[in-house]
């Protein structure tokens, strides 16, 4: 299976020139990075609402009951 | 139609009376200008129309037109349309320059003098909003790049419709002037002591892959300035990625903690993947 280049459109509001071109090798270095931080960022994430969902059952209220006992 | 002068037993034809019809009545087509132009005598009583996305003049010479006659001069492009005094001599109690959208008539004093009036038009005037990527921006690829942001408005405005991500569950987010370090922070409510810790503003809290029916909002106020934060808002509602027809929502304060440079280039792209599809408008408000 052939993997593709990723592409970016470029739109220049000086002159109203649109393209659209392969990645180069540095922005598809910065895509992998991007890639690990957004499942690092979204790990932590889960692992919030895990917590956040087993110190409820702890307590015996929903959330939405605890909102209301903090407001 | 052109001015000219009637003589007597001329037959008009239904055209030439359509055409009398439509300047008189201030309407009929304009004739359209994509570059620099030198008005000539056949322009008088006509409306001229200007479209390029650079700067272009319309000159105006002597001996050409006669007191009385008029030429309505319409900017459409956004590149700024100036009327010059060629041999002529043009006054004005406003600006010579046309913006996008703006509209004056060129009223003949005499045959080597004119008046500029400029009429009111829908380029940002205080308070206004104009449209920097014209037409707006189809969302494709992996990311899209708008560049050249002119810093003469007070704020930007970049309105996402339809953001729909190739991978469901994506969001929308944007970057400033290429800068991908942790000088980002999206924040509801009130917070201190706070880490800079994104690489990006978040325009979405996650889309569908299949609906796209959503509507992202960002607001950046005093983009221009080089000394001080880039605080915006942002508000968004799209299509749950699970459901659908249920919304995902979300209400930022936004910050781009970097100072030294004008925010000139705004890059859109989702958290991971390719767009599907979008449309990214981005105005300049005054």
């Amino acid at each position: 299976m052939s993997k593709t280049t990723p592409q970016i459109k470029e739109v220049n509001c000086e002159t109203g020139e649109e393209i659209v071109r392969d990645a180069t090798s540095a922005e598809i270095a910065q895509m992998e990075i991007d890639k690990a931080n957004e499942a690092a960022r979204k790990a932590e994430e889960e692992s919030k609402a895990t917590a956040k969902a087993a110190l409820l059952s702890k307590l015996g209220i929903t959330a939405e009951e605890a909102v209301l006992l903090l407001s | 139609m052109a001015k000219q002068t009637f003589t007597t037993g001329q037959v008009l034809t239904a055209a030439q009376m359509t055409s009398l019809q439509q300047t008189a009545m201030l309407g009929g087509a304009a004739s359209a200008k994509t570059a620099s132009y030198t008005l000539v005598a056949a322009d008088a009583g006509t409306a001229i129309s200007m479209s390029n996305v650079s700067a272009t003049t319309i000159t105006v010479n002597t001996a050409l037109f006669a007191a009385g006659d008029t030429v309505q001069i319409t900017n459409l492009g956004a590149g700024v349309c100036t009327i010059t005094a060629g041999t002529a001599t043009v006054n004005t109690s406003a600006s010579l320059a046309l913006a996008q959208y703006e509209s004056g008539t060129l009223y003949f004093t005499s045959t080597s003098a004119a008046i500029f009036i400029k009429g009111a038009g829908a380029a940002a005037a205080s308070g206004g909003m104009t449209l920097i990527n014209s037409g707006g921006t189809t969302l494709t690829g992996a990311s899209v790049s708008i560049s050249s942001i002119p810093a003469t408005y007070n704020n930007l405005q970049l309105w996402v419709l339809n953001f729909k991500p190739a991978n469901d569950g994506e969001n929308l987010s944007v970057r400033f002037n290429d800068d991908s370090s942790s000088v980002y922070k999206n924040e509801t409510g009130t917070g201190t002591n706070m880490n800079m810790n994104n690489d990006r503003l978040y325009m979405s809290r996650g889309q569908d892959n299949t609906v796209a029916q959503g509507f992202s909002y960002l607001e950046i106020w005093n983009y221009a300035n080089t000394t001080s934060w880039r605080v915006s808002q942002i508000t968004a509602w799209g299509n749950n990625e699970t459901t659908s027809t249920n919304g995902n929502w979300l209400d930022y304060a936004g910050v781009y903690a970097s100072t030294g440079t004008a925010i000139n280039k705004i890059t859109i792209l989702p958290t991971g993947g390719n767009f599907t599809s979008g449309t990214a408008y981005l105005y300049g408000v005054k």
